[in-house]
């Protein structure tokens, strides 16, 4: 287990050591509950053909009192668990959760290629989410463990041989559940989820030419292919199954011979070897719940293994303040601060590429880059860059959140003024204004949907906003009307010319080209 | 859930296997109980001989451990049945339309594949379960009545109560669950999202405010959960409680019976082995309700993929009526308006059925757009568009058109396959291809029976366009609708284009949206799309 996960979970060490408490009572009171009944009703039977005088002599009140208060005891100590190790596993992640996502941060940030940095999301957040089971497992043992002890207990007053069949009922089931879930789960675990990731590969494939498919009715046919890979999964999924439905089958059987044994061996009287046998079957089904997280055991291992290797970068970049008006070199010219400069070139030529390593985010680009005298590449990489330059990238990438929040990453301190004014000059504040709630509207999953212009010109106010000395746009008027385009070329022309900004520009559009006074062609 | 007779989302039944499955542990749970009960009765009466007990005993054991396991996997067949017509009717609705539902690749995915997968857990548990939970509290009811009927009873009664408390807690936990749904299902997903935004994050420098901002959200999120989850752990904690209440009452009935203590009297006489199979069972009344309980969480992420699925199929644009080949089409002052948001427009023209007619403007003016509009994948925002004097709907007339667009679909299959949409043979074929220079290509790698995957099998883009473009030519359809025919081609093979559209258009209505100047030259009309 990870430091930072150990960390975690120790913040949450009172609520554990609660639920734990829980955990054994409830698990004690279970059996007691079953094991005192039958004692009890064995008891009352002997005393009941005993006559009156056995009877009176048979303390009944205790034992049906104890029955009650087992009772209730089972059902507040249950709650108790159920509620208190939840909360430590929900409060423990979502603190491991914000550790992570910080340390993942500084890695990306001191390594070579912050850009390919979202591409684990998926992977992380599933890894972290499987980690619930790691901290729950730390109630449920304890409480399975006096489950056990408890059974045994039960199970020695029948004689110690009853006592060491239970034991060794109890190592069997142990050693059979995690040897089988050990054996028989990773592979097909393994199988599903790369069926599963080929299916969603195919199917983003296929989906792309939709005319393709509307106009010749592919749709069938391509339906065909995506059943016959989805019937991988469903085979692995199933096979899933089996083994899981064999795990939790051996833990009844040997719960079955343990107690099949312990009844031909006992040597007790009747209310003996009631209590006997009713607290071990209580006991052993309480124990047989330990299966559960042997079968989990394999997804926990892969995320851990991949949450290990995870660990916070040794020295965080250090950087002198960043220069006032930095010079750029590209492809062997000299950019002097406060230029337009247009970068031209035929689709796919890496127009994008360039701009992204100029910025550091990546350091793939082949053209010579120097910012501020330093050569791109060679020192420095986004942490040092990235108080240089605003990018307002082509994909315009819009967090899920509110407008504000996505407006408020540019710089800490801005206030809604700020914001209206950027949206403003980026030509949609009217579109922001048109939102059910404004500048507080949700955006991304159930929120608002933004076209792909709109979301453009958001990225666009929020470079405005960061306030760096070189403005760089990624073909930002793509998919507006040309009355709209004027409108942002004259109002991203004026800020130019107030703020005395530099500009690096990729556009295939005649009309947004106009803004560049240089130009260079790859 | 209640749908309309239209939805074509298959009817969610349960499974009857799985749930027969879990009915069959409670009668290994009544075996177990009398194997039980006789061999605490016999160590009373001092019998020796616990051979028949023990047997029973055994065999209720294995009944249990093989109907569990049997249950799991037939749930599993299930759903397995349920997903394959889900993924087919998903398939067959959401790939030709995503273009007009304004979708991306990865949203479609997402629900094609991911939604899917997430009804797993409500068809193979809880709707099995649900069908068991009815059923198992009457058959162990109904097995305890010869043995003690009171005992029965009792089971029977605290069921009233209980029933009350959870429609009770139920409400409330549904109401909780519906108040936190939507900052729940936001907040949640905080923490992938901006791992995924990290690149964005890190050239602003707000990696330290979003932490923070990550670390609070953290918190309300564990904090609305908590909320959720203590109703609903509430709701279990009733179910616990009269569960623990049967088994308390059933003892202490039975044990005061016994003794002959009842303060009132009973029509009954119990005996040691009746009263302890009463007892035995009384923890397996409410155990198909307590299983049921547990998949709760199965069945709130399985509806909510069930209801994902539903709003998108109810979008659903329905398809338009097919209508005859035209001898006209044209269109005044139509605009369209790009997915992008941009709109484009207006537009005129006047096609007739034979004849080459050009789409021109520069690159990213929405030539495009204007021919997948009319294959109803691009909304239409206003103008008119007529087929002969008759007002046209976009889509109307896709089985009469021959595609060729700038992305190709291939069908895992033949080549020959891939180009037989309008029944020509081989020779045919062949021509075709050789005239799109596609000659080399054929010789290498085994000609019409090149087998192609979806991915392509190594061809290159020019070279699937091509196919593309031979699949239209081949297509004996009246109408053909190019996107950029002559692009990225050599010359010679652009001016075998342009000879053979020359041909088509002596009786077909060719549309082409190109820049090419020379295939302009030849057009008997051209439809201007400015930037």
């Amino acid at each position: 287990m990870s430091a930072t996960l150990k960390a975690a979970i120790a913040t949450q060490k009172r609520s554990i050591r609660w639920a734990v408490f829980c955990a054994v009572s409830a698990a004690l009171s279970a059996v007691g509950l079953l094991a005192v009944s039958g004692w009890f009703l064995a008891g009352s039977a002997a005393a009941g053909l005993g006559g009156i005088a056995a009877v009176q002599g048979f303390n009944y009140l205790l034992p049906s009192a104890a029955i009650r208060a087992a009772a209730i005891a089972r059902t507040a100590t249950r709650y108790g668990e159920r509620l208190l190790s939840h909360r430590a596993a929900l409060y423990a992640l979502a603190q491991f959760r914000t550790a992570l996502f910080g340390m993942v941060a500084a890695r990306a940030l001191a390594g070579k290629s912050p850009a390919s940095s979202g591409t684990m999301a998926n992977r992380l957040g599933s890894d972290v989410d499987a980690l619930e089971d790691a901290v729950i497992r730390q109630v449920t043992r304890p409480g399975a463990w006096s489950a056990g002890l408890a059974a045994a207990a039960a199970a020695l007053m029948a004689g110690w041989i009853g006592c060491a069949i239970l034991l060794a009922t109890l190592a069997l089931m142990r050693w059979c559940a995690k040897g089988l879930a050990a054996r028989l789960l990773p592979c097909p675990i393994d199988r599903a989820a790369a069926a599963h990731e080929a299916l969603q590969a195919d199917y983003a494939e296929m989906a792309g030419p939709c005319a393709d498919i509307a106009v010749y009715g592919l749709a069938p046919a391509m339906s065909d292919t995506l059943a016959e890979k989805a019937r991988h999964y469903d085979l692995a999924q199933r096979d899933v199954v089996r083994a899981q439905a064999l795990v939790s089958a051996s833990q009844t059987l040997l719960a079955t011979v343990g107690l099949v044994l312990l009844a031909s061996f006992a040597q007790a009287s009747a209310p003996i070897f009631a209590l006997a046998m009713l607290g071990a079957m209580a006991g052993l089904e309480n124990w047989g719940s330990l299966a559960v997280s042997d079968m989990r055991q394999h997804r926990v291992d892969l995320a851990q293994r991949h949450l290990a290797s995870i660990t916070a970068p040794h020295a965080a970049p250090t950087l002198a303040s960043p220069p006032h008006r930095p010079d750029l070199m590209l492809c062997g010219q000299t950019i002097a601060y406060g230029s337009r400069l247009l970068v031209r070139g035929p689709s796919g030529v890496g127009k994008t590429r360039l701009l992204e390593t100029l910025i550091g985010l990546r350091e793939d680009a082949p053209q010579p880059i120097a910012v501020d005298g330093a050569i791109a590449g060679a020192e420095g990489g986004l942490a040092a860059r990235r108080a240089i330059f605003a990018l307002a990238a082509q994909d315009a990438p819009i967090m899920a959140g509110s407008v504000a929040d996505n407006l408020a990453l540019a710089r800490s301190g801005l206030n809604e003024t700020d914001m209206w004014e950027a949206l403003k000059l980026a030509c949609v504040d009217d579109v922001v204004r048109a939102l059910p709630d404004g500048l507080q509207q949700w955006l991304g999953g159930d929120g608002a949907r933004l076209s792909g212009g709109q979301k453009r010109r958001i990225a666009l106010a929020r470079a405005l906003l960061a306030d760096r000395p070189w403005l760089v746009l990624d073909e930002p008027s793509e998919g507006l009307d040309a009355a709209t385009e004027a409108r942002l070329v004259a109002s991203l022309e004026q800020w130019l010319n107030r703020s005395g900004k530099g500009l690096l520009l990729v556009s295939h559009r005649p009309a947004m080209a106009r803004l560049a006074t240089s130009v260079i062609d790859l | 859930m209640v749908k309309p007779k239209t939805s074509p989302i298959p009817h969610l039944k349960p499974d009857p296997r799985a749930s027969l499955w879990w009915v069959a542990d409670s009668f290994g749970a009544i075996l177990f109980a009398a194997g039980v009960a006789m061999a605490v009765s016999g160590k009373l009466s001092l019998a020796t001989n616990l051979a028949w007990p023990l047997l029973l005993l055994a065999a209720g054991g294995a009944l249990r451990a093989g109907a569990v396991g049997r249950a799991q996997i037939a749930g599993q067949v299930a759903t397995a049945r349920v997903q394959s017509s889900l993924r087919a009717m998903l398939h067959h609705h959401l790939l030709p339309t995503r273009l007009m539902r304004g979708r991306l690749i990865g949203e479609d995915m997402h629900l094609a594949v991911h939604s899917v997968a997430a009804t797993e857990g409500l068809v193979a548990r809880f709707l099995p379960l649900r069908m068991a939970s009815g059923v198992v509290p009457v058959i162990i009811a109904v097995a305890v009545a010869p043995a003690s009927w009171v005992a029965s009873s009792i089971m029977l009664a605290t069921l009233l109560p209980f029933i009350l408390g959870m429609v009770l807690a139920g409400g409330a936990a549904a109401r909780q669950a519906q108040a936190q749904h939507q900052a729940l299902s936001r907040l949640s997903g905080l923490f992938v999202d901006r791992l995924r935004s990290l690149p964005t994050i890190l050239a602003f420098s707000a990696e330290d405010r979003v932490t923070r901002h990550l670390g609070d959200a953290a918190q309300d999120v564990a904090r609305r959960t908590m909320a959720v989850l203590g109703i609903a752990f509430a709701s279990s904690a009733i179910l616990e409680f009269f569960a623990a209440l049967s088994v308390a009452l059933v003892a202490v009935y039975c044990g005061f019976s016994l003794l002959g203590l009842l303060p009132f009297p009973v029509p009954e006489h119990l005996t040691l082995a009746r009263a302890f199979y009463a007892l035995a069972l009384a923890p397996e009344f409410y155990l198909a309700l307590r299983r049921l309980a547990a998949a709760y969480h199965d069945k709130q992420q399985g509806e909510a993929a069930i209801e994902a699925i539903e709003a998108e199929i109810a979008e659903l644009p329905s398809p338009p009526a097919p209508c005859p080949t035209p001898r006209s089409w044209s269109g005044r002052a139509v605009m369209l308006s790009h997915p992008d948001g941009a709109s484009i427009g207006p537009l005129d023209w006047a096609w007739r059925a034979t004849g080459l007619h050009i789409i021109s403007g520069p690159t990213g003016s929405g030539k495009s757009s204007l021919l997948l509009a009319l294959i109803g994948q691009v909304p239409i925002s206003g103008g008119t568009i007529t087929i002969d004097g008759q007002l046209f709907s976009a889509g109307s007339l896709n089985a009469h058109i021959g595609w060729a667009g700038q992305q190709v679909a291939l069908l895992p299959a033949t080549l020959r396959a891939n180009l037989a949409f309008g029944g020509e043979g081989d020779p045919a074929m062949l021509e075709c291809l050789h005239r799109l220079g596609l000659a080399p290509m054929l010789a290498q790698r085994g000609g019409l029976d090149l087998v192609i995957d979806h991915r392509g099998s190594g061809l290159s883009g020019g070279e699937r366009r091509r196919i593309g473009l031979a699949r239209a030519l081949l297509s004996g359809r009246p109408i053909l609708m190019l996107d950029e025919p002559t692009a990225d081609l050599d010359e010679q093979t652009a001016a075998n284009v342009r000879a053979i559209l020359a041909d088509c258009a002596k009786a077909q209505m060719v549309l082409a949206a190109s820049h090419d100047a020379a295939l302009i030259a030849m057009a008997q009309s051209l439809c201007e799309v400015s930037a």
